[in-house]
């Protein structure tokens, strides 16, 4: 019953939201214009430094957030995903442009919810959630092992998924509900789908899940706004943490957000209380993510010269902002866009820049060391920096600066400051991600099927799909962060100086 | 004051002073710069200032040392004295603290001298490049501990420096051989380790030197031997070379030179990275390379 009134729900919203779509095409073009010209004025790098507060007042679209729009667009075909407040940022309107929508996404929303009457946080979260958890633990956990242990890689038991159990409790997420707002549903399922990708995409296609939260969220009685919050968002994360495990940008986010509702004045109304919460995530995007990559882009785009060969590895967003932004400020570089299988994201890569004009040039990672005595610079984007000064980033970074650093390659690694992660590592079998290990055994690009297809038939076959890795510092030539170009050995120095924690 | 003037003073610091280094008479400069001003404006005194800081980058002196002393003194005296009333109780401000400032920079040369000596043993050889002040005043602080030791100096082209260095050591009488720059590696087998100054000290943690430090590096490193390196924290300098292409034009050649075609120049420094250098003696103690961004963001976030 009530999976059937949610599903109207969803409906009443993307009608919407189509309608507000049309709209937000058009100004955002003109708003773009709006955010070249002003952009100009404050072209120099230590100018940009220091008027960083101006700054984030003065540009009000993000335009770092477009591309995922696009991303996310393209890929709405497959899933289809609904994200107003996200638009809304985009399109860069001005406050009280933004405040009248929001005004209507919560008529519209309200209006669906009373038709239901059923209104999703009114049963107290938590304790459902923990019951659902004391059940499913005790009976799952030894069919499991039966079923699913032959195909493993021992070294990384602790990181395989319990698939059947995920599955379980997904089921029982979705029929208890448990106040998991539904966005929280569609955003899961485009993690564990890989629909969004990249540690910068999915933290701002979360920040904007909160704050659709913030918008449906209700003060459950006897309660005070802030703290029921918290505990909701805390009930939303672990249902996504189920899906796919969070990226460390995304940990960051959520642990700031939380801190922020700790830290604030419970003496406004609820109405107050949002405003300010939606403001704060707004300002997170703006400061940590999209200010962040423009500091970065300048600071990179010093040290593009032209006649460059730039050497990059799978997509990362920010690389792409600043190949494309030193592209605009007629740099003359060439790009070769190294790639990997399952996942392919340099083809991603690839078409942007070729979009933009930048001429390419596209090879797998098994081609690296070929091309590597023709390069001049290594850029790659990074997963998270850890406090020991490695970098974790996507599989095969490690390899490709391993071969830079062979042939004497400078090495780029381009962070923001909220990807900094406390956690020290040295190896990638600790803390990583197996992927999907199907991946593997489908090869697209030969016509003939493999033997691989029916892996599962052979009982000592066990495909790893690592997802991240972990490049010593010594192979890294300088981490660029808004902060500052820095050696690898000096984060430690920055997560010190870090406000607020 | 007018950019002729910036100049002529500033040349004339370094030439009547001779214990004064490229980046402190930077600083002297901007403070007699800071001295005769007579408009009123904050505005005002710091476009003055960043004419000043051209003027003296056109002359010939190390740029790279030039930088860094301006940007310090931007950092530390013109920077965050807004806070007063008054033009000419900022200026008051500014004039107080720089000129403690200054004394601080000067203790500087010391403190690196005393961290330097230690190292100097008796019956020690050691390989130097080109003349400076801190190595050679570091030298002559082993030698009045009665130590033993001999100094290799290279000839340093283009400017022959290492002439003067040698000199300046036999007048010491410290012992020491004048080698050719092409002698290097021929030498490099009997020092024990490889004391040089720098220029500039960049966020990487290696330094920019006169030319020929950096083949001085890689020759210490086949060799095994420790490669160390003497500057005061006034050389710390915000630029971060990837490689030696990567360094700006205007640290590598002189104003002149850079009139011309910039392929047919020979560069006057190199940047040494920081994998080839062993130790850092500053005056804020003896550092790794690795140390040194951290040391640089404490100064200047």
């Amino acid at each position: 019953m009530k999976v059937a009134a949610e599903k109207k729900d969803i409906k009443v919203e993307t009608k919407h939201i189509q309608k507000s779509k049309n709209e937000g095409c058009e100004l955002s073009k003109s708003q773009q214009t709006r955010v070249t010209s002003k952009k100009s004025n404050s072209e120099l790098n230590t100018h940009f430094i220091t008027n960083k507060e101006k700054l984030n007042t003065n540009i009000q679209a993000p335009s770092s957030i477009l591309p995922f729009i696009e991303r996310t667009k393209l890929e709405e075909s497959k899933v289809k995903v609904v994200k107003e407040p996200e638009k809304a940022c985009i399109e860069g309107l001005s406050k009280a442009e933004i405040k009248a929508q929001r005004r209507a996404i919560q008529d519209a929303q309200r209006n669906a919810k009373i038709n239901q009457k059923s209104i999703v946080n009114d049963k107290q979260p938590e304790k459902s959630i923990k019951k659902v958890e004391n059940k499913k633990a005790i009976p799952l956990k030894t069919e499991v092992f039966k079923t699913l242990d032959k195909h493993r890689v021992s070294l990384f038991n602790h990181l395989y998924f319990e698939e059947f159990e995920k599955l379980q409790s997904l089921k029982n997420f979705t029929i208890c509900n448990n106040g998991v707002h539904p966005v929280f549903f569609k955003l899961g399922e485009e993690y564990r789908s890989k629909s969004i990708l990249g540690s910068n995409a999915r933290c701002l296609a979360l920040l904007s899940a909160f704050k659709t939260l913030v918008i449906d969220f209700k003060t459950p009685p006897n309660q005070e706004f802030y703290r029921s919050l918290e505990l909701t968002i805390g009930v939303c994360v672990s249902y996504l943490n189920k899906c796919r495990p969070l990226a460390v940008s995304m940990t960051n986010a959520v642990r700031t957000i939380k801190l922020l509702l700790t830290q604030s004045d419970i003496n406004e109304t609820d109405i107050e209380k949002k405003k300010n919460v939606l403001e704060r995530i707004d300002r997170y995007i703006q400061d940590d993510i999209d200010t962040a990559g423009e500091a970065i882009s300048l600071r990179v785009q010093e040290k593009v010269s032209n006649g460059d060969v730039i050497l990059t590895y799978g997509y990362s967003s920010l690389i792409k902002r600043i190949l494309v932004d030193a592209h605009k400020r007629e740099k003359r570089f060439k790009v070769i866009v190294l790639d990997s299988r399952p996942l392919l994201e340099g083809k991603e890569m690839l078409r942007r820049l070729v979009c933009n004009d930048i001429p390419c040039s596209y090879l797998l990672i098994n081609a690296a060391s070929f091309v590597m005595s023709r390069v001049t610079k290594v850029l790659l984007g990074a997963h998270a920096l850890l406090a020991n000064g490695y970098v974790m980033s996507r599989t095969g970074t490690a390899q490709v600066a391993l071969v830079a650093n062979a042939y004497k390659k400078p090495v780029l690694v381009c962070c923001e400051n909220y990807k900094f992660c406390e956690r020290a590592q040295t190896d990638s079998f600790v803390y990583n991600e197996i992927g999907d290990c199907e991946a593997l055994a489908t090869i697209n690009t030969s016509e003939r099927s493999t033997e691989l297809v029916n892996w599962k038939n052979y009982k000592k076959l066990a495909p790893l799909n690592l997802m991240y890795d972990v490049t010593p510092s010594d192979l890294v030539t300088a981490v660029v962060t808004e902060i500052a170009v820095l050696p690898c050995t000096s984060v430690p120095v920055i997560l010190r100086i870090r406000p607020g924690e | 004051m007018q950019t002729s003037e910036v100049k002529s003073k500033f040349e004339s610091i370094l030439n009547e002073q001779e214990d004064v280094s490229t980046g402190i008479a930077a600083i002297m400069t901007l403070m007699e710069v800071l001295k005769h001003y007579n408009s009123i404006t904050i505005q005002g005194l710091i476009e003055e200032l960043k004419v000043a800081m051209e003027a003296m980058k056109d002359t010939n002196y190390s740029a790279a040392a030039i930088t860094s002393g301006c940007e310090l003194f931007r950092r530390f005296i013109t920077l965050g004295t807004m806070d007063y009333h008054t033009f000419d109780e900022c200026k008051e401000i500014m004039l107080k603290r720089g000129n403690l400032f200054l004394k601080k920079l000067k203790e500087a040369k010391g403190k690196v001298m005393k961290l330097g000596s230690q190292f100097i043993i008796d019956g020690s050889k050691i390989l130097t490049h080109s003349r400076s002040r801190v190595v050679l005043h570091t030298l002559r602080e082993a030698a009045k501990q009665n130590r033993y030791f001999e100094v290799f100096v290279t000839k340093s082209q283009p400017d022959d420096s290492g002439i003067r260095m040698c000199k300046d050591l036999t007048e010491l009488n410290i012992p020491c051989t004048l080698i050719l720059d092409s002698a290097i590696g021929y030498v490099m087998e009997e020092v024990d380790f490889v004391m040089v100054g720098a220029e500039a000290v960049v966020e990487s943690g290696g330094i920019v030197n006169k030319i020929g430090s950096y083949t001085m590096a890689v020759c210490a490193k086949a060799m095994n031997k420790p490669f160390y390196v003497l500057a005061e924290s006034f050389k710390f300098s915000r630029v971060f070379p990837l490689n030696q292409s990567d360094l700006p034009d205007e640290y590598k050649y002189s104003p002149e030179m850079r009139k011309r075609d910039l392929s047919k120049e020979h560069p006057l420094v190199d940047y040494t990275p920081p994998a080839l250098i062993t130790l850092l003696f500053t005056d804020l103690g003896i550092l790794t390379p690795s140390a040194v961004s951290d040391e640089l963001i404490k100064l200047y976030l």
